[in-house]
């Protein structure tokens, strides 16, 4: 029940007038080399340098500071050296939901959000006896005692149930990884640029956990990005590049979470469908508008549930979506154009929203979609279901 | 030496308890009967913070397996045959069955649990085909 009174309008209130991000490909290259180009505050600061100057503002102009869950928030501001009059530390989807909400209150109106991870060079654990994210994910812990560990294990465990109950193959499952290398190879930024994928290769690659193999993974990889959100009039005052922040949709799954109910029985859909409801609603437009998809990736099966739960096409249809449509370069629903977590940067959603700034601005070379006017942005983590559209 | 399983509430301990005596326990809340996994303070129906220590069947259904190709922990040696199930009871609790019964499990097969020695030196409920 909501309060009729609220003025719950998330439409064209802020928009993002600058991105920045660092040098994934080449601190790739020099992370595997055994260097430390940069720790998460180092990578952090030079996103933000860049985000900067792409907005075409100055650090004085910034009064909002969000800062990235890999970091603590005072040393960032520190070291950015903002004084802001608001502030707080999100995921990224938050961070952007966040600054939208700041910037409607007043409590803001130039919003800088930051994120530097160094989760390759500081060889952060994701799953075995030192698995992260049990402080703030029960389920990714609890069940080691009988062998269950890591991320991609409970989305080997959800997919699975899937394909048994929707008849989907190994074959359908890798459209997925192949769609997304294609994009990849047409992204500079990308890690895995120069490595093309075939459908045949992927199925030679033996399982991880089954049924999910090594191309269904993210990639684990240093790095930073940032974002200047603003007060959309003065984001088009002060940049012709501002892409706005059409709506915003979220909705959360958090009964019997730890022993994997949304998860494994739902599939996140009930939640999916309540944040597509509210983002199409905020945006007044629905996904037939959209002319491009981002989709939080961590596994590669994120990208069925996402299809069915934000109205792409039916429940347990994504596997005949997919082979109909084509998400990869040249398909009818364009899918992770950057590459992904899979195929660009493991940069935990953040590198998704400078995809879709950049794919709004336009002039993005061999991968611009074309007449992009509409790209929305999807993520789950956890049967947590948010939604960003991003709009001209 | 033998290690105990971490424990990530105290409600968890004597749940571990009963594991090692061969005869697993969950809250049960007696106001609306709902068993609690994992345990916790409060039923999340009736909201009664009371709670009955409540030996279950045992009896559960598949409704998911993954087989880790890889070796992640030092207790499980890959191939390692994940499961997770809804116990009668009503909640669904993750364990393993072993590899050899791979070719055998189905949505929905029944399943009963029975215990194993875990390395570090302590008692785990894992299940086995119910035939």
């Amino acid at each position: 029940m909501t309060t009729a009174a609220l003025d719950t309008n998330t439409s064209q209130i802020a928009a993002v007038a600058g991105v920045g991000h660092t040098d994934w490909v080449e601190d790739y290259r020099r992370v595997r080399n055994g260097e430390k180009p940069y720790d998460s505050y180092g990578y952090a600061a030079l996103a933000f340098k860049r985000a900067l100057e792409d907005a075409g503002i100055t650090r004085d102009d910034v009064d909002g500071l969000i800062v990235g869950p890999t970091t603590a928030y005072e040393r960032m501001g520190e070291i950015l050296n903002i004084d802001p009059r608001w502030g707080g530390q999100a995921d990224a989807v938050q961070a952007v939901f966040q600054a939208v909400m700041a910037i409607k209150s007043g409590m803001a109106e130039v919003v800088a959000l930051v994120y530097g991870n160094d989760q390759r060079s500081a060889a952060v654990q994701y799953g075995g006896p030192q698995a992260m994210g049990g402080g703030s994910f029960l389920s990714y812990v609890y069940h080691s005692p009988w062998g269950l560990t890591s991320q991609g294990a409970l989305y080997a465990l959800m997919f699975q149930r899937y394909k048994e109950l929707r008849g989907v193959t190994d074959r359908d499952l890798g459209q997925v990884a192949v769609g997304q290398r294609q994009w990849a190879n047409l992204n500079p930024n990308a890690i895995m640029r120069g490595k093309p994928l075939s459908l045949d290769d992927y199925l030679a690659v033996k399982y991880i956990a089954e049924p999910l193999r090594m191309n269904d993974y993210c990639l684990i990889n240093d790095g930073g990005v940032a974002l200047i959100v603003m007060e959309a009039s003065r984001a088009r005052r002060v940049s012709s590049k501002a892409v706005a922040i059409h709506g915003l949709g979220r909705s959360d799954l958090n009964h019997h979470a730890t022993s994997l109910g949304p998860r494994l029985m739902d599939f996140y859909l009930p939640a999916q469908q309540q944040a597509a409801e509210q983002v199409y609603a905020q945006a007044g437009i629905g996904p037939k508008d959209m002319d491009a998809l981002l989709v939080y990736d961590s596994f590669s099966p994120h990208i069925f549930f996402a299809l069915e739960g934000f109205g792409y096409c039916r429940p347990g249809e994504a596997a005949k979506f997919i082979r109909d449509n084509g998400i990869g370069v040249g398909g009818k629903l364009p899918v992770n154009t950057h590459g992904g977590h899979l195929s660009e940067s493991y940069m935990q959603g953040w590198s998704h929203q400078v995809e879709a700034v950049r794919q709004v601005r336009g002039n993005l070379g061999d991968r611009q979609v074309q007449d992009c006017r509409f790209v929305q942005y999807v993520s789950d983590v956890a049967g947590k279901a948010m939604s960003i559209i991003y709009g001209r | 030496m033998s290690k105990a399983p971490r424990l990530y509430s105290p409600y968890d301990a004597p749940m571990w308890e009963s594991i090692a005596q061969g005869q697993m326990k969950l809250q049960r809340c007696p106001d609306s009967g709902v068993f609690r996994y994992p345990p916790g303070p409060m039923c999340p129906v009736s909201l009664s913070m009371d709670y009955e220590w409540t030996p279950i069947s045992g009896k559960a259904r598949i409704i998911s397996w993954t087989v880790f190709h890889r070796q992640y922990l030092p207790a499980y040696p890959a191939p390692h045959l994940v499961v997770a199930v809804q116990l009668e009871e009503g909640p669904i609790m993750v364990s393993y069955m072993d590899y050899s019964e791979r070719e055998s499990i189905a949505l929905d097969a029944p399943v009963r649990m029975v215990y194993a020695d875990h390395p570090d030196g302590y008692r785990v409920p894992k299940f086995t085909l119910d035939r």
